[in-house]
Parts: structure tokens; sequence; C-alpha cells
């Protein structure tokens, strides 16, 4: 088998040589016969090797066989048609240019697409990661949050179903590698986070369970772009860094581009070391497990459950009944609802591809029909009509892989220009020019190949090309079924068009009344900075508080400051998981073993409301009196106040908070304007605690109101803060201009990116219907000359082609406005006050499409009204 | 390819395995060879002849290889390789068969 297989490709590669054996071959032959004539007929030489030559037969014919018999031929002669197919495309480069872009287009744009949706949709880089489970709590399929000390030691030490358990905790610290300490995202895990993943640094070691009990030495695991930027590249192992104000030894470095686990980004990973949990809550750990092998989630499900029976038992303090530990796929988890947005993102893709394809099939078509003539000519000369197909087919494969090669090339610069505009897309920096990326794109430039002959080979297959030579070229030209398929064609491209132009509508209307809506506070002129303090120093409350006291009188006054708050969260996308509360209020408790309600609790000083505008609405704000001797009180936002007590005055309303039954009622003594916390689409429901009370935090946002612009009184204050410890970090200085900006960065990106497929695709749509109209005109240039000739205004003619443009782009608006009104509600979860069947949207989107059918109609029309009928008449004499 | 007879084409393969029983031969010498043994009535085609002989190569049943002749020139010569043995037992058996039932058929009256 394999010795036939190499005959046959010695064969194909070296037929040269293998020509020459045969010719030997045959001399040897002619040669022995022919004296074998001479030797029993007594003939001459010449005679003999001519009576030899015949009774030989033909030796060109008998060449062909015998590469026939070798297997080869097919191959041969499609190499053949290869390179007449790629003579024949350089020598029209007003077909192969355009198609060639088209094509390419769309196959990198997909190709680009498909890497992103492949990786966010693959596997996690971990060794079976179908093994892998991000626990939650959870009392209902809708309400869910992290873990607690209690429920992660728990689970690390009963449930039987889990291999691994690891914890991960979140937060942001002054992290100091040699030079000025920076704020950067930590991010604490167990010994059990990297073992259940199945991480192993590519220097060092990982943090092992000897690294995980309170008061082993600290140490750090950190990213490879950390080292090399901080640390001097792989010399960090050993080295000293100071995280939080403790000295943590570098013990590994993760390998290169590993810059997320579990799909939390973070560049220190150091060793977090939990103590013994003195009640339930607080619900601050991120904890995942790597089920045992064979283990269902199922079963899973059923061990947790069992677990936090158990857990209800030993802690009284956390009461809901219905909450349990739930393990969900990680994988599934880590996509989140960015789902949505990726299926949005691939169907517009497939669309404008698909349009694509139609719009080069189009071309084709016309150009086969035009080569008619020469295909009949072929056929006439004995050519086969598989070996015609054949020709006609190799010629759109080397078309359509052309159109691969320029589509591997955008589709590598599409995916770098995604990365840089960065929407929002789970795990979008892993995604690649992989393999099978290269195999998809590939294999869809078959597909296009094999659409785009489609046509012209039924057509080949139908008709006996020999059979239209006689008819000459001009008739077969303009066959009317042609013109019945590119219409369909055109009204194809127009009823794609139509969804994807109705969804960028639909996202730009949505956008542009995100950017309406009202955040809450006055975002000018005020400045933003992130501060931390290093935990070592300032873990204590009196520390804290010490600090603050001293340093914020100081710094109202720097830099054209007028007023100078502080908050533990950033509006309008604030990160809520860890800013939230629950509580119970006396007037309206919930029973025991029932859920309590949850809020956002913003933890803020008397000054924040004052800084960024936040109006007072009722009651009165935090005043000096509210310190940690005080009562607690707390302020509520409107929609809170409206939300749980709807008829009645919120303010002396009291509430137990945290479900800590032993601690001072608290109350509520003002209601605020609405701040927007959870993104620009989300009301504002808050409950704010004053920092003054105690509850100083390590890591804050500092907001400062200046007399200046943007965030000119920022450097003073940092130089201030720093003079009084430099251990301080201060640092991502923005205007709160710029925060309001950047929080619709996603509904910005996707919809700039869906505008710009729906432009591509009404562009190819009307590419589509120009070239129709323009090869109708010319077709019928001489039935136009005539009407004009017999009275037919010019108005008449334009009319009579405009209609037909009209008519196919409007059966396929008609089919569009179909497909959106079942498509876009798909789109539900991404818009804002916007009904995914807007039909003001949906109306200015079909007109938008028509009036542009209209213009790539009139351009061709005009120019069959120009036509001058003396002429046409005179040239067909 | 496919128009030509099965018949034909199968009893040329035959004859040539059997011109190669008895040990190599270049392509000229297969076809005296086939001459020869039938009295002059088979005249093989030399345009059926080569095809065949590149056909059976092709299936491993004859290898070829370029030596020099009796008469000193360089020739290539065809050797029946043993799973070409095999098939021409195979097939001399089928042919027994076959010609054996058509002059059955033939004779009866």
């Amino acid at each position: 088998m394999i010795v036939r297989l190499l005959r046959r490709l010695r064969a194909l590669f070296r037929s040269e040589a293998v020509d020459r054996e045969l010719t030997a071959e045959i001399e040897l032959h002619l040669e022995m016969e022919a004296e074998e004539l001479m030797r029993t007929q007594g003939l001459s030489h010449e005679e003999a090797r001519r009576r030899a030559r015949i009774a030989f037969g033909g030796i060109g014919r008998y060449r062909e066989e015998q590469r026939d018999a070798r297997g080869v031929r097919w191959i041969e002669e499609s190499l053949a048609d290869l390179k007449y197919a790629v003579r024949v495309l350089l020598r029209s480069p007003g077909y192969t240019i355009p198609a060639v872009l088209v094509l390419g287009l769309g196959i990198g744009a997909t190709t680009a697409v498909f890497s992103v949706v492949t990786t966010a949709f693959g596997r996690l880089p971990y060794p079976n990661d179908e093994q892998l489970v991000r626990i939650y709590e959870q009392n209902s399929p809708t309400n869910r949050w992290t873990n607690s000390v209690a429920d992660f030691q728990a689970m690390e030490s009963q449930a039987h179903t889990l291999d691994a358990v690891g914890a991960l905790s979140f937060r942001s610290a002054p992290v100091a590698a040699g030079g000025d300490p920076q704020t950067l995202t930590v991010t604490p895990v167990t010994s059990g986070f990297m073992r259940a993943l199945g991480v192993r640094p590519m220097i060092g070691r990982a943090i092992e369970p000897a690294d995980d009990p309170l008061g082993a030495p600290p140490v750090v695991v950190v990213s490879d772009a950390f080292a090399r930027r901080a640390l001097g590249g792989t010399a960090a192992v050993g080295k000293s860094m100071m995280i939080d104000g403790r000295a943590h030894t570098v013990i590994g470095i993760l390998p290169p581009g590993v810059r997320r686990l579990a799909g939390v980004q973070s560049d220190i990973w150091p060793v977090l070391q939990v103590a013994p949990p003195t009640r339930r809550g607080p619900f601050g750990l991120l904890v995942i497990g790597r089920l045992k092998p064979g283990v269902t989630l199922e079963a899973c499900r059923k061990d947790l459950a069992d677990v936090s029976h158990r857990l209800q038992g030993v802690w009284s303090d956390f009461s809901d009944a219905e909450a349990l530990l739930t393990p969900y796929s990680l994988r599934r988890m880590v996509l989140g609802d960015g789902a949505g947005t990726i299926g949005v993102f691939a169907a517009a893709v497939l669309l404008v591809l698909l349009i694509a394809v139609a719009n080069v099939a189009s071309l084709t078509l016309v150009r086969t029909t035009g080569r008619w003539h020469e295909l009949s000519l072929r056929a006439a000369l004995g050519a086969s009509r598989t070996r015609i197909v054949r020709l006609v087919t190799i010629e759109c494969v080397a078309l359509a892989s052309a159109g691969a090669v320029l589509g591997m090339a955008l589709g590598a610069a599409g995916l770098r220009l995604l990365l840089a505009i960065g929407p929002f897309i789970p795990r979008l920096d892993e995604a690649r020019l992989d393999a099978r990326a290269v195999l998809f794109a590939v294999g869809l430039a078959v597909l296009a190949g094999v659409v785009v002959a489609a046509y012209p080979l039924v057509q080949l297959l139908r008709r006996d090309p020999s059979g239209s030579l006689a008819g000459g070229a001009r008739t077969v030209g303009g066959g009317q079924h042609a013109q019945t398929v590119r219409g369909a064609f055109v009204i194809g491209e127009f009823a794609l068009a139509l969804p994807l132009l109705a969804v960028a509508g639909l996202l730009l209307n949505s956008f542009l009344r995100l950017q309406r809506v009202d955040p809450g506070f006055a975002p000018e002129p005020v400045a933003t900075a992130r501060i931390s303090l290093p935990t070592a120093r300032y873990g204590s409350d009196s520390a804290a508080t010490a600090f603050w006291n001293r340093i914020l009188p100081a710094l109202g006054d720097l830099g054209g400051a007028t007023l100078v708050g502080l908050g533990d969260a950033l509006p309008p996308d604030a990160n809520q998981t860890f800013n939230q509360n629950n509580f119970d209020l006396i007037d309206h408790p919930v029973g025991a073993g029932r859920p309590q309600s949850v809020s956002s609790w913003i933890t803020v000083t008397r000054n924040y409301f004052g800084t960024l505008g936040v109006p007072l609405l009722e009651g009165r704000l935090f005043t000096p009196g509210d310190t940690g001797s005080a009562p607690p009180v707390v302020v509520v936002s409107r929609s809170w106040a409206s939300h749980y007590f709807p008829a009645e005055n919120a303010v002396g309303r009291q509430m137990i908070e945290g479900g800590c039954i032993t601690c001072p009622r608290t109350t509520i003594v003002g209601v605020v304007g609405d701040v927007r916390y959870d993104g620009l689409t989300l009301p504002g429901e808050a409950i704010y605690a004053p920092m003054e009370e105690g509850n100083w935090r390590s890591s804050v946002h500092l907001f400062v109101r200046t007399r200046g612009t943007g965030t000119d009184a920022l450097p003073a204050i940092r130089a201030a803060l720093l003079a009084f410890d430099p251990g301080v970090s201060i640092d991502q200085p923005q205007a709160m201009r710029q925060v309001l900006d950047g929080s619709i960065n996603q509904p910005r990106h996707l919809t700039t990116l869906l505008l710009g497929f729906a432009a591509a695709a009404v562009a190819l749509a009307a590419v589509g219907i120009f070239g129709l109209l323009s090869y109708v005109v010319a077709a019928r240039r001489r039935e136009i000359g005539v009407r004009m000739a017999l009275g037919a205004d010019r108005q008449a003619v334009v009319r009579m082609i405009v209609a037909r443009g009209l008519w196919l782009a409007g059966i396929g608006a008609v089919i569009g406005l179909a497909i959106a009104l079942l498509a876009t509600r798909w789109l539900a979860q991404s818009l804002f006050q916007v009904s995914p069947t807007d039909p003001v949207t949906l109306g200015l989107v079909t007109l938008t499409l028509l009036v542009v059918a209209l213009v790539a109609c009139w351009v061709p029309a005009r120019r069959a009204a120009t036509t001058d009928p003396a002429r046409v008449l005179r040239a067909e004499g | 390819m496919a128009e030509r007879a099965d018949l034909l084409q199968g009893t040329l393969d035959l004859l040539i395995l059997k011109t190669l029983v008895l040990g190599p031969l270049h392509g000229w010498g297969i076809s005296k060879r086939l001459r020869q043994l039938s009295a002059d009535v088979l005249d093989v085609g030399q345009g059926s002849l080569y095809p065949a002989l590149y056909r059976l190569e092709d299936k491993g049943w004859i290898s070829a290889h370029w030596g020099e002749s009796p008469e000193g020139r360089r020739a290539k010569f065809y050797t029946l390789t043993p799973s070409g043995r095999k098939q021409f037992a195979a097939e001399r058996s089928e042919w027994k068969l076959f010609s054996g039932a058509v002059n059955h058929v033939l004779r009866a009256t």
C-alpha cells in the first residue's frame, strides 16, 4: 500500500523522469520489433521502424493512458486547472480584487470572532476543568453570594465529594517591591486554590498546606509580568516584597501569560491565612473546589447541602435556613453573562459573512454567464463536462483560498483590535488564532468557494454547454434565470442587513439613553483617587482614626480643593460584591429562618455627600457627633426609602444590622438622592454608614471638589499624604467625568462594533443592488434606447430602473423586519429603556436602509437615462 | 477507462502473468512470448500492453527493474512477485471455471 502510494507520489512529482523511462521503454520496444521485422521479412530499417510504429499505435495517446494507469491524471489536471484559474483570475482584477477583499474581510472577521467564542466557551486552561466548581451561598435560584471563613473551613474538612477546596479573597492594598508603594489588586489564596486548579508556577513552588496556618511565614506567588516589571524577572524567587505593610517572601512565578486564575485577574497571589471564625459571616471569600473523579455536580450539591445544615447547627448568628452552599461549574461561572454579548457579536459577524458571500456569489454568477461562450467552446473542443465543472470549482476555491489567506491576516489584526478596544468578553486575552481557527478559516473558504460556485455549476449541469455555442455570447449572458437568482441574492442581502442594522440601532438608542441618565452626583469639578493604608500599621480602628483625624482637615485647603470626602465605593460602577450587608427592619421584620433583605452598604465620611453633590432630601446628614461612642446611625437613598417605606417616612426608623441581635439598633437619620452604584442601568438603592463611627477602611476612594479642573488638586494631596507616611499609597487619579464615561465603555464598544458591522452589511447590500442594476442597465441599453426613441422621457426610465431595485430591497427589508422582530428579543438584557421591538428604532432603521438602496439604485438609473437613443440604435445598426 | 470490457482486461492480465511465470521479461519480450504461445492468434496491442503492465505493477503483482537484455540493451524487466504468483493461480482457476462453463454452454444443443 505504502509502496504504491510512494510510486504514485513519484509519478506525480517526478513525472518527467517517469515519462523519460517510458520513452526509453517504448523506444526499446520499437527497436526490437523493427529488428524482428528486418530479420523475418527482410524489410529495410526504415520500413521496419514504420511498421513497428504503426503496430504500436499512437504514442501520445498511449502516454496519456499510462498516466491514467498511474492514477495521477486527475491531480495533474487539477494542477493545470489551478494554474489556469490563477492566470484567469489575475487577468480580470476587476472581479478578483473586490471578490477577494470582500471574502477576506468576511473570513477574517469571522475567524477572529470564532477564536474569541471558542476561547470563551472552551475549556479553562486547567487539567480536567470539568471537575472544577465554584461554590456559592444561595437562598434562591437568583440570589447567591460568596462564602465565609466558616463555610470554607467546613467544606475543607467535611465535603467528601471534593478533592481540593480553595479560597480566595480580593482586595486592593499597597504593594512595595523596591520603589514607592502602589495600590494593586491583591488576591490572597489558600494552598487548596492552586491545588484545585492544578496550577504550577514556572519557577519556584506553589502555595502549600504548610503555608496556610496563621503565623506561618507569609509567602507570595507573582505573575511573570509582575516579576519582570518589579522584581528583576526570574531572580524574584526568594526576594522579599511588602504587601499591605507585611514582608512576604516570593516563592514562585506563574508561567508567562497567566494573569488570571479561575477568572480572577491579579498579579499578586499571597497566601491567605484565615483566623478561626467567631461567627458565621461575613461572606467575603470566593471558594472553588475540584470534584473527586466520577463525582457528579448533583452528588456534590447534596454533599454540600449536608455541610450547610451542619453549619446552621453550629452558628446561630446567621438565621437564613434556606441558604445552602451550592456548587456551579467553574467554566460556566467564568463565562458569566458574557454569553449574551458574545452571541450578539457572533451572530453579527456571521450575517456580515453571509452577505459578503452572497455578494461574491452574485458577482461570480455574472462572470460565469459572461464566460458561457468560453465554456461552450471548451465543451465543443472535447472537454468533458466533469472537466468544465472542475475548472469552475477550482477557480472559485482558488478565489476563496486567496480570501482565506487575506482573512487569516485580517483575523489576526482584528483580534488585536478587539483586544485594544476590549469590549467585555470573558477570557478575550486568551484568544489566539490557533490551529483550530486556521482550520475554521480554511473550512469557511472551501464552503464559500462551493457556495460561490454552486449556481454556475447547477447551470452547467442542467444545460449542455456545447449546444449553446451557436447562440453566441450575447444571448446567454443576460439569461432571465440568472437575473432572478441575482435578484434573490439582493433580497437575501437586504433581509440579512436589516436585522443587523436594527440591532445596531437599538443598541445606539439604548446607549444614548444611558448617556443621559442622571448618575446622582455632580461629576464636575470632582477628582478621585484610591488611597490604601498598610493594614499592618493601621489595622486597628484607633490607628486609622488617628490617621484620618489628623490628615483629613489638612487636605481641604490643598491645591485648590474645597471639600474632601472619603467613601468605600466608586460610583457609578462600584464593584458591589463586598459592599453589601443584610438588615432586618424593626417595623417590618422578616420571620426567623427567612432570608433578610440585603442592600448596598456604603461607608462614607460626612463630607462625602457635599463633595459629590448628593442632595439631602429629608432628615439630616452625618454630624461630628456620629462617632463610635454614639448610637449607630445610617442615611438611606430615596429609592431605598420608597422601597421599604413606600407610604411612610423612613427617617427615625430602626433596623438590626448584619443579623447582629446583640448590637445596638441602627437608626435612619436622613434620606439623600439616589446615586447609581450598580451601574447606570440600575436604581441606586443604598444605605450609608458613617466612616467616623470607627468603620475606617484600609482602602478608600478619595473625592475632592476643586476650584480648578480635572485632577489638578491631586498631586498636592499625594505629597501631603506621603509626607505624613511614606507607606501610604495613592493612585488611580481620575476626574469623575472620566469615571462616569468609563462606566459605559462596554455598551459603547458593543454599540460601536455593531454599528461597524451594520455599516459593512449595508454597504455590501448596497454594492449588491448597485451591481445588479448596473448590469441590468448595460444589458437593456438597447431596449432603453428604443423606448426613449419612441418617446419615453428620462424620468420614466429612471423610475423604471429605481422601481425594480427598490422592489427587491423592499421585499428584503420586509423579510429582514420579520427576522429582526424574532431575533432582537435576545438583545433585551443588553438594552436600557428601549424595547427590543421599539417601533421608532425599527422604522428609522428600515427607512435608512431603503434610502441607501434608493441611492444605490439611482446611480445606474441615471446612467440609463443618459443613454443617447440615436447612438445606441446606430451602433446596433 | 471504464468503457473497456472487464473480461478483456482481466484476460490480458492473466496472460501477462502467465508469460512471467517462467522468468523476468521486458515489454517486447512479453508481447513476443504471447504471440508465440498463442501461435500468433493473440496479438496484444502494445497500447494495451504497457498500461496493463503499469496497472499490474501498481497492484504489486509484478515488479520492474532496469537491467541489461541478452542483446546488450538497457531494458525494463518485469518479474512476478509472490502476491502476483498467488493472483495468477487464483485467476487461472477462475478462468478455467469460466471457460469450462462457457464451453459447456456452447456444446449443449
